[in-house]
């Protein structure tokens, strides 16, 4: 609305006498008006009768509207009135225990599970770093990375950040800080670490030469490569097969069904792979997720090899360690380390050469043929059968893991409580979010994983999986919060929403419990929860990004109102 | 600004603040009953006006008086919470804002006769004002009862219903022309309220 320019004047062009127009009253009544044009307007309504009634009666018009809506029509509901003594009956103490359990089981998780593996990964010779630094930060992706963070930093960042969050939100616009975040996770993603050249290769086939030289990192995608020549920096292969025979300066990271390495690898080896059949050098280590890994009678490798899979074979030299989570795993080459392995079967042949201790979980004891030569025998742990819900510690497991959702249910409503409602509504609709759910949760991984090959789109295809996953964690929660409010009827607030989740969590858990050990029923449940929450989250993120017909009537945009014709603001109205 | 009805409590919110179960009482019993009337007056019906106090001293208990400046009026901060929380609850309502934005916005306000606004103002009581009140539009009656019952500044109007300042002497006007109709028994603008 534009201020007048000239706002009073006593006489048009015809000779008639003008008024004021009703807007400039109103402004002029609600002293809204600055000095110069309310001086104008008071001259004015000197002169003029019936801007003077005009003003007259908008004043006792606002004082009626005034009066009217002070008045006391109505009496305090009852309901109000014992409101306050409900109010007071704060839950809190729930909170606390739930708090205390939550610390209880990342502690318990970390001297239980985290802290076993570290030390196992260290004597594999993968020192100095946790479980999920080894798997992700020092992995593909992340290369270079590895001494910036641990586990528990990751978690301690992701806790303070939250709780930062809940506490500064009120000075942030969600929408801004949500784009900050996942600006910051976007550029934490594709900022590699050190910088360097690379090359990029996309072809149905790709051959370099024996004569031939990359004097950078190399990106290939495609069906198959041959590598004959040398490559200074990193190799990274999304494919189906690759042979490397030439010599890789650096470290070789493989997508593929099918590896062969019968050249020179300096560093290390992460594979995720059908078959890896290293025939050549490796001069570090091994880390791979593969069905079956075998290291030649030609083959060395001068660090460990960790593998999950299904068969690990190690015929040639391994330099240190071994430590294999599979079906088998079968020794017939030597071995200067530790070796570890969980599995059905353990095989150990004559011409096998052990330097440390062997342990072995299973099924069967290891087959250990006369000849072998061990620096001590097998130390074999036969493989519990118990069910895991007849052992008492796994109800207070329960217990505990309950309370660490409903933890961090609780920090994701209060960070987010809006989009938190509306999720939760979302899930109550049950078909539509079922359906958009099937949906997600198998196109979004497919559709990351195409994008993975398209070495571009890597950075997009990780965030998005990372995204898929939160989504999933999250996905009980939701589910837990809709069924509270069938139980509880609709929350007045956050906080009754949290309550909500956290009762409809805990019942979710009672009836999924028992049925999680059922054959296939107990699958299927949890994949409908699953599924039911993660087309809950999408439903609700797909509601926020339709654009709706009252957007112009939302706040921080001008509604389409046209001033009317007779109200131009200070304008004249000609008699 | 001052609020008609209502008691500053700054030693009381000061009190309330640190966790002091009891201030948070004397505020409720303070400001509980203005609170619910504007409620009363910015929503359609008694329930949800009952169902928004409850939320809002829910907010406060919660942590939300922490927000609060204690340089500022503690009372205009409340109406100003309470304005955020009914406008919320009238946005959510899409379809019959939707249905109001077509009906109303567009239609061209006429100049009025000095003399029959007059005498329309003089010959309507608080009841009769009330009852029209209860026929407008969201927006429009959100806005009256945010500039006429708690005396909220322009600024303050802009910024709850998310319009830019200038805009809002243009609805407010617009508000006090549905009024007036709703007054004189014409309805028709008024079709689509959230009555």
């Amino acid at each position: 609305m534009s201020e007048p320019a000239n706002p009073v004047s006593h006489e048009g062009p015809d000779g008639t006498m003008d008024h004021l127009d009703e807007m400039t009253c109103l402004l002029y009544a609600e002293r809204q008006l600055d000095r110069g044009r309310a001086q104008a307007v008071s001259a004015h309504a000197q002169d003029c009768a019936a801007c003077r009634t005009l003003l007259r009666a908008l004043e006792r018009e606002s004082r009626l509207l005034t009066r009217a809506m002070l008045e006391e029509d109505e009496p305090l509901p009852s309901r109000l009135a014992q409101f306050q003594e409900r109010a007071r009956q704060s839950f809190q103490w729930i909170w606390g225990v739930i708090f205390g359990l939550a610390a209880t089981g990342v502690y318990a998780l970390y001297t239980g599970f985290v802290e076993p593996w570290q030390q196992r990964l260290d004597q594999a010779g993968f020192g100095g770093t946790s479980l999920l630094s080894l798997l992700v930060f020092q992995g593909a992706f992340w290369k270079g990375w590895q001494s910036m963070m641990t586990l528990f930093e990751v978690l301690a960042m992701i806790t303070v950040v939250g709780f930062g969050a809940v506490i500064f939100r009120r000075h942030l616009r969600r929408g801004s800080a949500v784009a900050l975040v996942l600006a910051g996770l976007f550029a934490a993603l594709i900022l590699p670490g050190p910088a360097s050249a690379a090359e990029f290769h996309k072809s149905e086939s790709y051959e370099l030469a024996k004569d031939q030289t990359v004097k950078s990192d190399i990106f290939i995608t495609g069906a198959r490569a041959r590598i004959d020549g040398t490559v200074d920096g990193d190799l990274y292969f999304f494919g189906q097969s690759i042979d490397i025979s030439g010599h890789i300066k650096g470290d070789a990271i493989i997508f593929a069904q099918s590896t062969r390495v019968s050249g020179q690898i300096d560093g290390n080896i992460r594979s995720f792979t059908n078959n890896l059949t290293i025939t050549g050098t490796v001069e570090k280590n091994v880390l791979t997720f593969n069905e079956t890994v075998t290291l030649d009678m030609a083959g060395k490798v001068d660090g460990s090899l960790t593998g999950f899979g299904q068969t690990a074979t190690v015929d040639g030299h391994l330099g240190r360690g071994l430590l294999f989570m599979g079906d088998q795993t079968i020794i017939s080459g030597t071995i200067d380390g530790e070796v570890q392995a969980k599995g059905n079967f353990m095989s150990i042949a004559s011409t096998a050469q052990v330097a440390g201790p062997i342990h072995f979980e299973g099924n069967h004891p290891a087959t250990v043929d006369a000849g072998a030569k061990l620096a001590s025998p097998v130390q074999f742990t036969q493989m519990k059968r118990e069910s895991e819900y007849e052992q008492g510690h796994y109800y207070v497991w329960r217990i505990i893991w309950t309370a660490a959702f409903i933890l961090f249910g609780l920090v994701l409503f209060l960070l987010l409580p809006k989009f938190s409602e509306e999720v939760v509504m979302a899930g109550e609709r049950v078909g539509a979010p079922i359906g958009l759910g099937v949906l997600v949760f198998f196109g979004v991984p497919i559709a990351a994983l195409i994008a993975l090959a398209t070495v571009v789109g890597i950075p997009l295809s990780i965030l998005t999986l990372g995204i898929w996953l939160l989504a999933l964690f999250c996905a009980e929660i939701v589910v837990g919060a809709v069924v509270g409010n069938w139980i509880l009827g609709k929350p007045a607030d956050t906080w009754a929403l949290i309550g909500r989740m956290a009762l409809g969590f805990v019942i979710v858990r009672i009836v999924y419990t028992p049925l999680a050990h059922v054959h296939v029923i107990g699958f299927l449940v949890g994949l409908g929860i699953w599924i039911w929450g993660m087309g809950a989250i999408s439903l609700a993120l797909y509601n926020r990004l339709q654009p709706t017909a009252t957007q112009s009537s939302m706040p921080g945009s001008m509604p389409p109102m046209s001033l009317p014709p007779n109200t131009t603001v200070g304008g004249i109205q000609p008699a | 600004m001052s609020v008609p009805g209502m008691t500053e409590t700054t030693e009381a919110v000061a009190r309330a603040r640190a966790g002091d179960a009891e201030a948070w009482g004397q505020i409720y019993r303070e400001m509980g009953p203005a609170i619910f009337r504007f409620c009363r007056r910015a929503l359609p019906t008694r329930e949800d006006a009952e169902d928004a106090t409850m939320e809002i001293f829910s907010k406060l208990w919660e942590g939300r008086l922490i927000q609060y400046d204690e340089t500022r009026s503690f009372s205009a901060w409340l109406y100003r919470v309470a304005a955020n929380h009914c406008w919320d609850i009238l946005r959510r309502r899409k379809i019959r804002q939707d249905k109001e934005t077509e009906d109303v916005e567009n239609v061209p306000l006429e100049h009025p006769d000095p003399n029959q606004l007059d005498r329309l103002i003089e010959q309507r009581t608080s009841a009769e004002v009330r009852h029209a009140l209860d026929k407008l539009g969201a927006r429009a009656r959100m806005a009256l009862v945010m500039r006429y019952y708690s005396d909220m500044s322009y600024d303050e109007i802009a910024d709850a219903l998310g319009v830019r300042r200038a805009f809002v002497g243009v609805v407010l006007l617009r508000a006090r022309h549905e009024l007036r109709q709703a007054l004189e028994g014409k309805s028709a603008l008024a079709a689509g309220g959230t009555s």
